[in-house]
């Protein structure tokens, strides 16, 4: 043995003895973990009782405290930790069975001036065949899909009867700042037991999302999420549909039969945030949808994951996207599939031509670390199932057609003369890590030869569960001022075009991609390296890959106090936010 | 101490020994016997995508490359060719695919959706050719040519033997 592997075998040994161990978890066997040949990669296929793995990824058949990809084993340095800060799970012990069965979302259709209520309670959710204690708003995962009409404002009254303090986050809104729903910035939170009242302005058509702005690692996690859709009243808005399907994208990381605890004072998972591996589709694993020949549908795409980015497709059927987060794009285009971020929203429309079964599948090239390659994954989330019954009525020709959208292009083009100036503001995302394993020091300042843009999976799961927010801290970076975070104190006059460079720092200890939320305003993506965006959208979420330089133009027009934070939600945990202050001004 | 001279020369073998700054998306390509005074370097952007990131269907990341490329002789100098194509070859080498034309200046070609690629630079016989048959005189490596393997990683922990 030489003298340096010496040195770190006795620095490993030492490392473990000084963290807390699961004395329940049998020791590793040494010994070379052997890649697996290629198998049945969905990972919600049916499954025998006690498999825990990856998606795409079988058992080790092994007892671990997380599942580990096929093929793979704890890291011998890591083997016996657990991450420090103790653990949560919901409910505090209670008994599942004590609890009312979780109900699919209900549509709420609601006017302006309307008043509704929204109750975050305990739910037992059953998910393949295991029930768990988890979260959901009115009793129901997704929460109750909120039907508004352009330009109403409606009153929410939301009632906390979880075990943890919350609020609701209204994503995408451009609503008064005061309903922003973010505890510290716009109101306390909200204390189990108590409410509060939100009003809740919709100006732009299109689909939102909403959940809790404390502990999203725990509470958005576990069930508290739902969307609204806002209508316009152009009955035209978008390309005629037969249907409309709303889909909420989510995963859940579980063991055998158990949930796997959450941090108890902050998230674990820091590094790359929680990825589970079972895949849901508004709250469950086998979404399946009866079609005729024909039909084309409006899919409404919410990614709700903590971490995950998804690439998803209907079994080949043709499909063209329409709007994003805030807007229509100014064209249409067809696509093969739909990348979404944390966070983003995307509408399209599939047409299903022939009749027959078309998966509706998240496929991604996983990196293999063991291997040095990359590994195709397809887990397939639903089935849409399409009978010969033609489909009346019959849009195939204005889904054949590919629409401009002129007012939003109009609307853009108020904003062109600020493409090219020079940035105003330029945001470094970096990281930094302190009391991690050892295990995971060496490891990650030895994989530095190639980042891939986006990790699609979570490679490295044990690494990644034994990261904290209390030894991670992801950064935002003004690079004018050196401030990290809620350091910075930007503040921008009401009116004014804002242009933010964002750089994805690939040095950093941890390089991973960033979908960035900004709260309260819309936002176009100008350029990514250089290269200036074509079609252009509203958003407010916008995905940051490893290495990628990216200007957004901010619409500044809503004044308030408003987030710009990574949407991972234990990047979110674990430090990686700032506010831009909009202050109010003459409008420009 | 050292004269401006000297301290231009430190300067030029600091910047030799310390290389380019190499990001996750460049491609340093180098000159073959055919052109040995051709240099130059491409960098991988994602082709135009609604989503800002391109992929395929099955989540392979399809790539536009700038390709800046200086010194390249004219083609007929290397034989009956008429023009620079850029090349995607799959690193087993059995799949080359047509990215474009290539000339002196940056030229942007595209798109590859190949995980782990090489790019080459190849005189041919016109500017229209989809096989690839003449000398290259520039070739390179994807990023992700370096993703390594750690299946040994177990070497770290339990000891490792010169």
């Amino acid at each position: 043995m030489c003298t340096t592997a010496a040195l770190l075998v006795a620095a490993v040994a030492a490392t473990g003895s000084a963290q807390q161990h699961d004395t329940t978890m049998p020791a590793m066997p040494p010994g070379m973990p052997m890649p697996a040949p290629p198998a049945d990669t969905s990972p919600n296929a049916k499954e025998p009782a006690g498999a825990m793995h990856m998606p795409g990824m079988a058992s080790n058949d092994m007892a671990m405290p997380i599942p580990m990809p096929k093929g793979m084993v704890m890291m011998p340095g890591l083997v016996g930790l657990t991450p420090p800060g103790g653990t949560f799970l919901p409910g505090a012990g209670v008994n599942a069975a004590s609890l009312p069965d979780v109900r699919p979302s209900e549509v709420v259709r609601v006017k302006d001036g309307d008043t509704l209520d929204l109750s975050a309670t305990l739910v037992r959710r059953t998910i393949a065949g295991h029930p768990y204690v988890m979260y959901g708003f009115n009793g129901q995962v997704p929460g109750p899909l909120l039907r508004v009409p352009q330009n109403a404002t409606i009153t929410v009254r939301f009632h906390n009867r979880i075990d943890l303090p919350s609020s609701i986050h209204w994503h995408g809104v451009r609503l008064d700042n005061r309903f922003d729903g973010v505890p510290g910035i716009t109101q306390q939170p909200v204390a189990p037991g108590d409410s509060f009242v939100y009003h809740v302005h919709f100006p732009d058509a299109g689909v939102y999302w909403y959940h809790p702005h404390v502990r999203e690692d725990v509470e958005q996690a576990l069930g508290l999420f739902g969307n609204m859709i806002v209508d316009s009243p152009d009955s035209a808005y978008y390309s005629p549909a037969n249907r409309e399907q709303v889909l909420i994208l989510d995963d859940l990381l579980v063991n055998a039969d158990t949930l796997i605890p959450y941090g108890k004072t902050g998230p674990d998972f820091a590094l790359m945030g929680r990825v589970g591996n079972l895949l849901l589709v508004n709250g469950e694993p086998h979404y399946s949808l009866a079609a005729h020949r024909g039909e084309v549908i409006r899919f409404y795409l919410t990614n709700a994951a903590s971490s995950r980015t998804y690439n998803v497709s209907f079994g080949g059927a043709p499909m063209k996207v329409l709007a994003s987060d805030v807007s229509r794009f100014e064209h249409e285009e067809r696509v093969p599939s739909v990348i979404l971020a944390p966070a983003e929203r995307y509408i399209v429309e599939v047409r299903f031509d022939r009749p027959g079964r078309y998966a509706l599948v998240n496929a991604v090239q996983a990196i293999n670390h063991y291997r040095g390659e990359f590994d195709g994954e397809v887990d397939t989330l639903g089935m849409v199932t399409v009978d010969s019954t033609a489909a009346a009525p019959d849009y195939a020709d204005a889904f054949a057609a590919l629409r401009d959208n002129a007012a939003v292009t109009r609307d853009v083009d108020r904003y062109r003369p600020y493409f090219d100036k020079p940035p105003d503001k330029r945001l470094t995302l970096t990281m930094r890590g302190s009391g991690l394993p050892l295990a995971t020091v060496q490891f990650m300042n030895v994989d530095t030869a190639y980042y891939a843009p986006v990790e699609w999976v979570d490679g490295m799961p044990d690494m990644n569960w034994l990261s904290t927010s209390d030894q991670v801290r992801w950064i935002l970076r003004d690079e004018a001022t050196g401030k990290e975070n809620m350091d910075i104190d930007w503040h921008v006059k009401q009116g004014s075009v804002v242009k933010l460079e964002l750089f994805n720092d690939p040095k950093s200890f941890h390089p991973m991609q960033h979908p960035i939320h900004l709260h309260g305003q819309r936002m176009l993506v100008v350029a990514r390296d250089g290269v200036r965006t074509k079609n252009l959208v509203w958003k407010d979420t916008v995905l940051i890959p490893v290495g990628s330089t990216v200007d957004v133009l901010i619409d500044a027009s809503n004044p308030g106090t408003w987030m710009l934070h990574c949407h991972i939600a234990e990047h979110l945990g674990s430090g990686m936010m700032t506010a831009l202050h909009v202050d109010p001004g003459p409008a420009r | 101490m050292i004269g401006r001279l000297g301290a231009v020369a430190l300067g030029a073998a600091l910047l030799a020994l310390s290389g380019p700054d190499i990001g996750p998306y460049d491609v340093p390509l180098y000159a073959t016997a055919s052109a040995p005074a051709a240099k130059g370097r491409a960098r991988l952007v994602f082709a135009e995508s609604p989503f800002g990131i391109a992929v395929t269907a099955d989540g392979h990341a399809r790539y536009d490359a700038q390709i800046t490329a200086a010194g390249l002789p004219a083609p007929s100098s290397l034989g009956a060719y008429r023009a620079y194509v850029a090349w995607a070859v799959s690193s087993d080498l059995t799949r080359w695919q047509r990215l474009g034309v290539v000339t002196n200046g940056t030229s942007t070609v595209g798109a590859v959706a190949m995980d782990k690629f090489l790019l080459v630079i190849a005189a041919e016989q016109d500017s229209t050719v989809a096989t690839h048959r003449g000398p290259s005189v520039l070739h390179g490596s994807s990023p992700s040519t370096f993703l390594q393997s750690f299946q040994a990683h177990t070497a770290f922990f339990h000891g490792v033997t010169d």
